[in-house]
């Protein structure tokens, strides 16, 4: 049997193997089992001097407090209405392009495809002012709208990348088949392309959303007020007010990053199958 | 409540809008070169010429105006002084050149270009090597994955508090110091060790990519063929030889992919920098500096040539990857 079990290595290196692992396993969530024991610790806790004892009870009225003191809820609502826009935005878009390249052979297609592979690598930095700029003369600066938009093109590149080699990947001829039989081409992409690209929209749904949610960067750039900040920008203008008060900041983050780990817990299998897709190939 | 509803409304809007736009330009390109009559036959050519490009067009339209048209401008704002009024030459670099900040930031870029992705690689493949032969490696994957999941400014929080320093004679809310003090160490005030300090900085990222290169290397190692290992088995080798001499070369082209990946991530870095230390304590990276130069001081001008400076650092990257692409596809 191969590889060999570790049943049936040898007993010392299987205990070291055993208990190294879950060591290491703990060393490596520890920032994060420290925080979440931080979010539930009571402030009494925290003004007496017990930072890393039991709790002396759940303070779960941390969690309540951030919503009470800040106005996490309308940035988390802010990030929602950035990163939900842009999901669907991304994979509408980017499931057309996706066809178009990897179906029709046309004499620039090379070229175009190049464009959105060069796409995703430009830094983010060089389009800071410009888009800034843009942004405003469009009126849709500090406008969820105007950063759901930015997104959506920046994020497009990648995506197209994605959704033309899987579709790629399909077996080519029952378009063809379909083309001899006459069915016109709109109906090849929206009954025979579009029904077997669900594994790749569910995978590059998932992603795009995670991206989107932790963005920080354009988020600061391209908002600036409560009203319309996400979550990311909100976080860290809290963590500024909050300088001491390590319980709130705790369950500030945690809240923060409840939404993209929940998906991915929920969804891990598509999150995993649309990095390996979108690295290999 | 409102803006819920104005919200969804501008979803449904966009959407029916590209819907709509798909089915009425196809449409519009069936009746204008119907696939009947006499010309058939070119017609369905012509019709095929122009068809790829209706379903291009949106998508180039956004890109041509958020991202060809602003790397020009950025290119041109580099040429210009503090306000994009006037030409300057080629000042703005010159500055670069003899500005120590600078100096500093390519410095500490370098050694995380080399520092990061060669850290998350080398646990990602351990981490992928270790978890793939225990019954709860899954789980242990989903865990190592879960910072991925989390973002970089939300990481940077937690370590901040990881690191935190709170002052003589005061007891210690850092772990890191908690711990330091446990086993009879002085607390230290991390952030701000010179040299040292962009190391800690560097373990955030690592922490948050190891789970990237973990999955990605976990797939290209169950992908290897069993024969290869089943001959050096019955050839005698040894565990580490296995992984070592079998494994390991033959996902070269998969840890390519990842050492690449990551090096473009660590290029384009700067949320931690800006939220643990702010560039200060010799700490600065390009991305951060560009940063601090467009917001602080409002110099689109420096600000753009640092700009400049990483995208010529990720063009070679950028060409390796296309030229790959391409002879993927031959």
């Amino acid at each position: 049997m191969f590889p060999r079990p570790i049943q049936q290595a040898p007993r010392a290196s299987r205990i070291a193997y055993q208990v190294a692992l879950p060591v290491a396993l703990l060393l490596w969530l520890l920032p994060l089992l420290g925080v979440a024991m931080t979010s539930v610790r009571p402030a009494s806790d925290l003004a007496q001097g017990n930072y890393f004892g039991m709790p002396s009870y759940l303070a779960f009225e941390n969690y309540a407090d951030v919503f009470r003191n800040s106005p996490i809820a309308h940035y988390i609502l802010n990030s929602f209405k950035v990163t939900i826009p842009t999901v669907i935005g991304c994979l509408v878009l980017s499931c057309m392009t996706g066809f178009a390249l990897a179906i029709y052979k046309f004499r620039s297609n090379l070229l175009v495809f190049f464009l959105f592979v060069a796409g995703n690598f430009v830094p983010f930095q060089i389009l800071m002012v410009p888009v800034r700029d843009l942004t405003l003369s469009l009126g849709l600066y500090n406008s969820t709208l105007g950063l759901a938009l930015f997104h959506i093109a920046f994020q497009t590149g990648f995506c197209t990348l994605f959704m033309r080699n899987f579709i790629k990947a399909l077996p080519f001829e029952l378009i063809e088949a379909a083309r001899v039989e006459g069915v016109s081409e709109v109906r090849i992409f929206w009954f025979i392309v579009l029904p077997l690209m669900r594994p790749a929209i569910a995978a590059l749904s998932v992603l795009i959303f995670t991206f989107i949610w932790n963005d920080y960067f354009w988020a600061t750039v391209l908002t600036t007020s409560a009203e319309t900040q996400p979550v990311t920008a909100g976080l860290n203008s809290l963590n500024g007010q909050w300088v001491a008060a390590w319980h709130l900041v705790s369950a500030g983050s945690i809240i923060a990053a409840l939404p993209p780990v929940v998906m991915f817990f929920a969804m891990q299998k598509h999150f995993i199958a649309g990095l390996t897709l979108g690295a290999v190939k | 409540m409102q803006q819920l509803l104005l919200a969804s409304a501008t979803i449904v809007v966009g959407v029916f809008g590209c819907v709509g736009y798909f089915f009425a330009s196809n449409l519009i390109l069936d009746s204008i070169f119907p696939a009947r009559g006499p010309n058939a036959g070119r017609n369905i050519l012509r019709a095929g010429a122009v068809r790829p490009w209706l379903f291009l067009f949106p998508a180039i339209a956004l890109l041509t105006v958020y991202l060809v048209y602003p790397v020009f401008v950025s290119i041109l704002l580099s040429f210009k002084d503090g306000t994009g009024d006037n030409f300057v030459g080629l000042d703005n670099y010159t500055w670069l050149l003899s500005d120590d900040k600078f100096r500093e930031s390519v410095v500490n870029n370098l050694l995380w270009l080399v520092v990061v992705p060669a850290a998350s690689t080398f646990f990602g493949l351990i981490a992928a090597a270790l978890t793939d032969r225990i019954k709860w490696g899954n789980f242990a994957k989903s865990m190592i994955f879960m910072p991925m999941a989390i973002s970089f400014i939300g990481a940077s929080v937690i370590w901040k508090f990881i690191y935190d320093y709170r002052g003589e004679g005061q007891s210690e809310i850092g772990l890191l110091n908690a711990l330091v003090e446990m086993f009879g160490g002085t607390a230290q005030i991390w952030l701000t060790i010179p040299f040292w300090n962009n190391f800690l900085l560097m373990v955030v990222l690592i922490w948050i990519q190891t789970g990237f290169a973990m999955v990605i290397l976990s797939a290209a190692l169950r992908g290897i063929p069993e024969e290869t290992i089943e001959a050096a088995i019955l050839d005698g080798a040894s565990p580490f030889q296995i992984f070592l001499k079998i494994k390991v070369p033959q996902i070269w082209g998969t840890i390519a992919v990842v050492w690449t990946t990551i090096t473009i991530t660590v290029l384009k870095v700067f949320d931690i920098v800006y939220a643990m230390t702010n560039g200060q304590w010799g700490t600065q990276v390009l991305g951060s500096m560009m940063y601090d130069w467009m917001f602080r001081a409002n110099d689109t001008g420096r600000g753009s040539a640092i700009a400049l400076v990483i995208m010529l650092m990720v063009t070679p990257i950028m060409i390796w990857n296309i030229r790959t692409t391409r002879r993927e596809m031959r």
